[in-house]
């Protein structure tokens, strides 16, 4: 079963896949239209800056066992057994916050969402995009995303690779660095900027 | 394998589905005093402010026993423990024989001293039937007041205000949830219900209540007479205890348990409300009667019942609720003591709409409250219940840039 995979490492900051996400979660998935919308969709994915200012891509990981699940005062947090999914129901959601306070990882929002009640807050979240899954479509964060740092792929092969990867570089006759030469120069001045600037 | 398990709330039902998802053809029988379907203890507050209807309180199917293949033994409460003999006695004399038992009685509200009790429209809010008697009585209610000033009489006032009532409330501390937050956090939330309307006496408790068949007033031991039509104590709840037999089961405030849930009697485990064991934020025994707990401690006892070795690390407080425009979240030791040697980060107040406060013993975080901006709560209490040592400068996390990745190094 495939899945979305986070490359931190690789992510250049750039919050693409944000605009992609709050676009592939309203009512005319279309950019454009989706800006005029009310109440406006907003990403379930997070780009925040992590400690050198560098981007972290932040989304939900669909725990198993899920703290969210387990902490959901009104039943709203089910598990979609066929993909794995975490869930919440818009039509159960009391948006009471005790998700907030269970997700170890900070990627619950409390918002009016045009898939939920109209006129209601509720708890938002990574869904898989499993609107588009179903229709044969990766999700929009992945198909976006230009810095390889969103994959849509096998856990297993994921991680395969990956060994591949760092084992190369390690190598003497390194032809390939695990981190594109691009987005490893970026992080690298990002880095020296904040150490010079002192903080 | 017979297992029994004594309370229908949170804590039982999830030790149940533990125990299934296990052992498929295990037999289990829930002893419960309340006869309606599994549901959600902290959701009545919502029904009290009128946000959810009643009908929204069940959180598992009506067909959950069977679902499950458990035996419910409904509107029947345990009276005692065989442990000798292994069996649960009811109250109508039947005795119910176990191999693994789990003590999920919950608590009880703790009951107030005072004279007049018997008047209409005093209330404990407890169970859905309290919550059903509380919406009922709202009809052609003008003035309230509410015993305390804890989760309970907090919760109850905030929604008494929101259905329009004059509320007072009777608090011992200077501000609500004083066991929940800290001062500055407190007058905060103090502010905000004073703002709605709610009147508030400190330092004086109520001996009597007055009325004609229904309350009309509470007289305080001050002498003060505060008319009302409606009452609702909330002084906190006492574990469920007293069918425990003394001298064979360990019993301090709560049942003591080990890190496997499991009570000074092999085979007998306890969770929820009832159970005792450390707190992760004080170190030291604690009970901590908290619906999420009872949920994830009724799950590991589960396990544990079932033949998987698993350990709880402990509990902790948390708590999260929205006061009109103020959101609160609390977690673990908001207020250490003085000598504690514990160092207290704050930020923010009235006049910034947020506030963020972090108490750490050494590098390692024990306590946090937020007012506003809560997102990133579920990090901090993260932090807290592993005890993990935090590496980048404490004032990062106040920041409100914060975010998981800054952990990462």
């Amino acid at each position: 079963m495939k899945q979305v995979i986070v490359h931190p490492e690789r992510c250049v900051g750039c919050m693409q896949c944000m605009l992609a996400c709050a676009t592939a979660h309203s009512r005319s998935l279309t950019l454009f239209a989706a800006v005029q919308e009310t109440p406006q969709p907003k990403p379930r994915i997070h780009v925040g800056a992590g400690r050198f200012n560098e981007g972290f891509p932040n989304r939900c990981r669909h725990c198993d066992p899920a703290p969210c699940q387990a902490a959901c005062l009104s039943g709203a947090i089910y598990r979609r057994d066929s993909a794995g999914t975490v869930m919440i129901n818009p039509d159960r959601c009391i948006n009471c916050a005790s998700c907030a306070m269970a997700c170890p990882y900070g990627v619950i929002r409390f918002h009016e969402d045009p898939l939920g009640p109209a006129g209601h807050a509720i708890a938002v979240k990574c869904d898989n995009c499993s609107a588009r899954v179903a229709k044969g479509q990766t999700p929009a964060c992945v198909e976006t995303c230009k810095a390889g740092a969103l994959t849509y792929e096998e856990m297993g092969a994921a991680m395969r690779r990956k060994t591949r990867d760092v084992s190369r570089s390690m190598s003497t006759d390194a032809d390939q660095p695990a981190i594109p030469a691009g987005i490893a120069l970026l992080k690298s001045i990002k880095q020296s900027e904040l150490q010079l600037s002192g903080s | 394998m017979k297992h029994v398990i004594i309370g229908n709330g949170i804590a039982g039902v999830c030790a149940a589905e533990a125990i299934r998802k296990l052992d498929a053809t295990a037999d289990i029988t829930l002893i419960g005093d309340e006869t309606f379907p599994p549901y959600s203890r902290p959701m009545i507050s919502h029904v009290l402010d009128g946000s959810q209807p009643h009908g929204k309180l069940p959180i598992r199917s009506e067909h959950f026993y069977d679902e499950q293949k458990i035996t419910p033994l409904l509107g029947r409460r345990a009276g005692g423990i065989d442990v000798a003999n292994r069996q649960v006695l009811l109250a109508d004399d039947a005795r119910i024989d176990f191999d693994r038992l789990l003590i999920a009685s919950g608590a009880d509200p703790r009951p107030l001293k005072a004279e007049g009790l018997d008047h209409k429209n005093i209330f404990y809010m407890r169970t859905q039937d309290h919550a059903k008697q509380l919406v009922a009585a709202l009809d052609g209610a003008r003035r309230a007041v509410v015993l305390g000033g804890g989760l309970v009489g907090f919760k109850a006032a905030y929604g008494l205000l929101k259905r329009g009532l004059a509320v007072t409330m009777l608090i011992t501390s200077g501000y609500p949830l004083s066991m929940q937050v800290d001062e500055t956090a407190g007058h905060m939330i103090l502010d905000e219900l004073i703002r709605h309307g709610l009147t508030v006496e400190v330092g004086v408790s109520v001996c009597a209540f007055e009325g004609n068949g229904s309350v009309q007033a509470a007289v305080t031991d001050a002498g003060t007479r505060l008319p009302c039509d409606m009452v609702i104590i909330g002084k906190g709840v006492l574990p469920c205890r007293t069918l425990i037999p003394r001298g064979q089961i360990e019993v301090d405030l709560g049942v003591i348990v080990d890190e496997h849930l499991q009570t000074s009697a092999p085979g007998i485990f306890a969770a929820g409300d009832v159970a005792e064991m450390v707190d992760i934020a004080r170190v030291c025994p604690w009970v901590n009667a908290l619906w999420p707990e009872a949920a994830c401690q009724g799950r590991v006892a589960g396990l544990n019942m079932a033949g998987r070795p698993v350990a709880y690390p402990g509990s902790l407080s948390r708590n999260v609720m929205r006061v009109f425009d103020l959101d609160v979240l609390t977690v673990g030791n908001a207020n250490p003591r003085k000598d504690s040697g514990c160092r207290v980060l704050q930020a923010g107040g009235a006049a910034q709409g947020y506030y963020r406060r972090l108490v750490l013993r050494d590098d390692v975080l024990v306590g946090a409250v937020m007012i506003n901006r809560i997102e990133q709560g579920g990090v901090l209490r993260s932090l807290i219940e592993n005890r993990m040592p935090i590496r980048l400068p404490p004032e990062r996390l106040m920041t409100p840039g914060f975010n998981f990745g800054q952990l990462l190094l």
